[in-house]
């Protein structure tokens, strides 16, 4: 025990006398009745890094909006406020072009995580009795995070913004009940507009964040606190960050540096790689089923695929509580749905054709039979005789 | 014992029923609270205002050309379509999906083979009925097209590939439901198309 | 073998889709060289695109006085580069007015500002394409400017640098594969030197496209070095640990 240490833990006790910041923080983890699995820490840290890079994009996100405007009117040059203010935060402000890097680079990264998180929870079936309040609250951040990254990709105001937008809110015009009037109602407009960029600039910079804090409070159980995790993961973030910026127009689309255009669509668009599979799965529904379009099959499709994970602690039956006391059944299950998954990923970003729409259509059978079927296989596996040893 | 219970029992029941009221006065009360918030977000006045009708002059279109223009921030094309373009309709009437234009939206003057009120002519707005992206002409035939060795000229969704004729029909078993929509337009002269105004009497 | 057998499925799966991928692109784009570190270069990229290109496309987002960055002092600035405005620290903007560029050539010239990150496509980065692009015109006497280009099909645009390249035409079909350019009337510059000229002015709208990536990298390799230090001092020392909380 190093003296900086104790030092740190008297001023941890004398703000925890002061404060019931970590008492809400315990009395959340009670609630949960999470226990940590020993020798397990590094599948837990991505968990921990992901609350490290969320509270960067806060941090970073006051800064941007300083100098963001979200504005569609044309300047004299016939460019809009909003592309040409993140111009001016990446040339004019002083060190501008590295807090948007942070930022840009920072919502990947984040999504990287969080997939690598739910991975871990699969892997190890921790939302099992008595922690599916814990893993509920995390599906809310999971899809908390998915819309607070798909309004703030609007704010570029590029021609990836303005189409990815167009096609996701029309998205919701097939939804029953719902239909045309919401999508007017949420765009504040009949077409995607300056409205439009405002609301979500409201929605990205207040409504989202505060909204991610709360669940985030309720669902953090713990966290991995090792400098030297921390130190290799933010090597492999600065590396990025200043040395690929865009990560080969993964984490800043190419096609995004073109001002919006309302008038033409790119010749090829695809959303942001962290939704690609889902995207890919709304392509691949192209068969009308009981008397209903293909286009709300495959809208449907894709809102099933994000929150189906919601129901994986009614789904899984297995009785192993961690990856190596599962059968071989869950593992080789496991491994086709990462294969199926990473592939939607891939196939979402290029352009269709009929061999590559067959192979995303199969993807799509394994993905949703990974979830369905589920309750079948996760049984068959035998539990083995050590069961229950080591699980906490 | 036995009275103060009697008594007990009306004063709960008339607890109960004021709760009851509450809750709903409550319920009511944060509606009411809700519905300025909710309906804040709908289109303005401005943006329901916006959308004038758009004069468009033709004369320098050529057959087989196209030209854009923008109304109601919707892309507007406007195709002059040759006679050999106007007869490849008879060829995909077979393969759309809705070759009548049953279910599809247009002005009733514009319920025709054509789809237009002059033949040539073709008005339509440039946005695909499966979610909004702006398809692409192409106006190509068979493999030089890239999309299939029957194609007759036509448009390409570059979203999720749903096909339309020269019509603006959309073909069989693709994403998109509908035809193109053909937007309210009237003529001013031979060369003036005015967008956005319905032609009388038609 | 079992192992061994599901891992061989489990590689191919992985591998397939990437092996539709090459398919449906028969444009070659040629590799621009990369001057972004030759100063000379920049500059003379520098006075080409203010001379030749900022007459029809402005560049809003560049700031005069920023080509201090490329070496430049600000009497040059003033005497050599500004044609269009007075003061220093003014972007570069085009005097002709939009409405008049959307009559005249039907379509208003893009500002240059991002093209190069903005034109990085699967054929290649944006400098590649520019390069290729400035450097594949060719007469045709079907289009109303009387110029067509391999890259970018039916371009509004005209060959401004034509005197320096001369005139190529087209041999064979654009949508083929066997055509290819011929210089058939040489211009002032031969074909070496052209392409100098192009990837000088390419190098510098790349620099443009991003001031900021020269500084970006050298505080990149700063930032690097402090935390593999820090890593270092971390392995090291174990400093473990820090317990917010007690588990249960």
């Amino acid at each position: 025990m190093s003296i900086a240490n104790t030092k740190l833990g008297g001023l941890v006790a004398w703000i925890d006398e002061r404060t019931p910041l970590t008492a809400t923080w315990k009395s959340a983890t009670r609630l949960a009745g999470y226990y940590a699995p020993k020798n397990v820490t590094f599948w837990y840290l991505f968990g921990t890094l992901a609350i490290v890079v969320l509270v960067s994009q806060l941090i970073t996100g006051i800064f941007l909006t300083m100098h963001y405007k979200p504005n569609t009117s044309l300047n004299e040059s016939g460019i809009p406020l909003a592309f040409a203010s993140v111009e001016y935060i990446m040339r004019d402000v002083p060190w501008g072009w590295l807090i948007r890097y942070l930022h840009s680079t920072g919502a990947s990264v984040l999504l990287i995580l969080v997939y690598l998180h739910m991975f871990r929870s699969i892997l190890f079936s921790v939302y099992q009795k008595p922690r599916e309040l814990t893993w509920l609250l995390g599906m809310a951040i999971f899809i908390g995070l998915a819309a607070q990254t798909f309004v703030g990709y609007l704010m570029p105001w590029g021609q990836l913004s303005f189409w990815a937008a167009q096609v996701i809110i029309n998205a919701f015009s097939q939804l029953p009940f719902l239909g045309q009037d919401f999508t007017i109602w949420l765009r504040g407009d009949y077409v995607v507009s300056d409205a439009t960029l405002n609301r979500f600039f409201s929605f990205h910079v207040i409504a989202f964040p505060a909204a991610l804090l709360w669940l985030l409070i309720h669902h953090v159980p713990h966290t991995v606190k090792d400098i030297r995790y921390f130190l290799a993961f933010l090597i492999v973030c600065v590396a990025v960050i200043f040395f690929r910026p865009e990560a080969g127009g993964y984490f800043l689309e190419y096609n995004n540096f073109t001002q919006a255009n309302p008038l033409q669509t790119p010749q090829h668009i695809a959303p942001l790689w962290y939704f690609t599979s889902y995207y890919s799965i709304l392509r691949s529904i192209t068969y009308p089923l009981f008397s209903i379009d293909a286009k709300l099959w495959g809208v449907l499709g894709m809102f099933a695929s994000m929150l189906i994970f919601a129901l994986l602690p009614w789904l899984d039956k297995s009785s192993g509580k961690t990856i190596r006391q599962k059968g071989p059944i869950f593992k080789l299950a496991l491994a086709l749905f990462v294969v199926a998954f990473a592939a939607l990923s891939y196939l979402g970003t290029v352009p269709t054709d009929p061999q590559r729409l067959l192979l995303a259509q199969i993807c799509t059978f394994i993905y949703f039979a990974f979830f369905l079927l589920m309750p079948i296989y996760s049984r068959m596996d035998k539990p083995r005789s050590n069961e229950g040893r080591g699980a906490r | 014992m036995g009275s103060d219970e009697k008594f007990d029992c009306g004063r709960r029941r008339l607890m109960a029923a004021a709760a009851a009221a509450g809750s709903v006065a409550g319920v009511a009360a944060a509606t009411a609270t809700l519905i300025p918030f909710v309906a804040s977000m709908k289109p303005s006045e401005q943006a329901k205002a916006a959308g004038a009708p758009v004069e468009v002059d033709i004369s320098r279109l050529k057959p087989g050309q196209m030209m854009t223009v923008e109304w109601r921030g919707k892309p507007v094309w406007i195709i002059n379509r040759s006679p050999e373009m106007l007869e490849t309709l008879k060829k995909t009437n077979a393969k759309v999906s809705d070759p009548n234009s049953e279910r599809s939206l247009q002005p009733n003057y514009c319920k025709n083979e054509t789809r237009s009120i002059k033949p040539g002519i073709m008005v339509a707005v440039g946005v695909c009925t499966h979610l909004g992206c702006s398809p692409t002409a192409n106006f190509r035939k068979g493999v030089e097209s890239g999309i299939d060795a029957e194609w007759a000229g036509g448009f390409y969704c570059p979203c999720h590939g749903s096909t339309y004729d020269l019509a603006g029909r959309v073909f069989k078993d693709k994403l998109a439901p509908d035809n193109l929509e053909i937007p309210p337009y009237k003529y001013f002269g031979d060369a003036k198309i005015i967008i956005g105004e319905e032609t009388k009497g038609a | 073998m079992n192992k061994l057998f599901i891992r061989q499925i489990l590689i191919a799966l992985l591998v397939m889709p990437f092996s539709a991928m090459a398919v449906g692109i028969d444009i070659q784009l040629d590799r621009a060289p990369d001057r972004s570190h030759d100063q000379a270069a920049l500059q003379h990229g520098a006075r080409v695109f203010t001379k030749y290109c900022l007459t029809c496309h402005s560049a809003s987002f560049m700031r005069y006085n920023r080509l201090r960055d490329i070496g430049f002092t600000e009497q040059q600035i003033k005497d050599e580069l500004m044609y269009a405005t007075e003061k220093i620290g003014e972007p570069m903007k085009v005097v002709m007015r939009r409405a008049d560029a959307q009559r005249w050539f039907g379509v208003v010239p893009p500002d240059h500002s991002v093209t190069v990150r903005a034109r990085t496509s699967a054929l290649g980065p944006g400098e590649d394409w520019i390069y290729t692009y400035l450097r594949s015109f060719y007469r045709d006497p079907m289009r109303p400017s009387g110029w067509n280009n391999l890259v970018f099909q039916n371009v509004a645009m005209h060959h401004v640098l034509w005197e320096f390249q001369g005139e190529q035409v087209l041999e064979g079909d654009p949508s083929g594969k066997t055509h290819k350019l011929k210089l058939v009337t040489p211009g002032k510059l031969s074909p070496a030197e052209y392409d100098n000229l192009v990837a000088d002015l390419v190098a510098y709208l790349k620099y443009m496209s991003e001031p900021s990536a020269g500084p970006r990298k050298e505080v990149g390799i700063y930032v690097l070095i402090a935390l593999f230090v820090l890593l270092a001092f971390a392995i090291v020392l174990k400093p473990g640990f820090i317990k917010l909380e007690k588990r249960p």
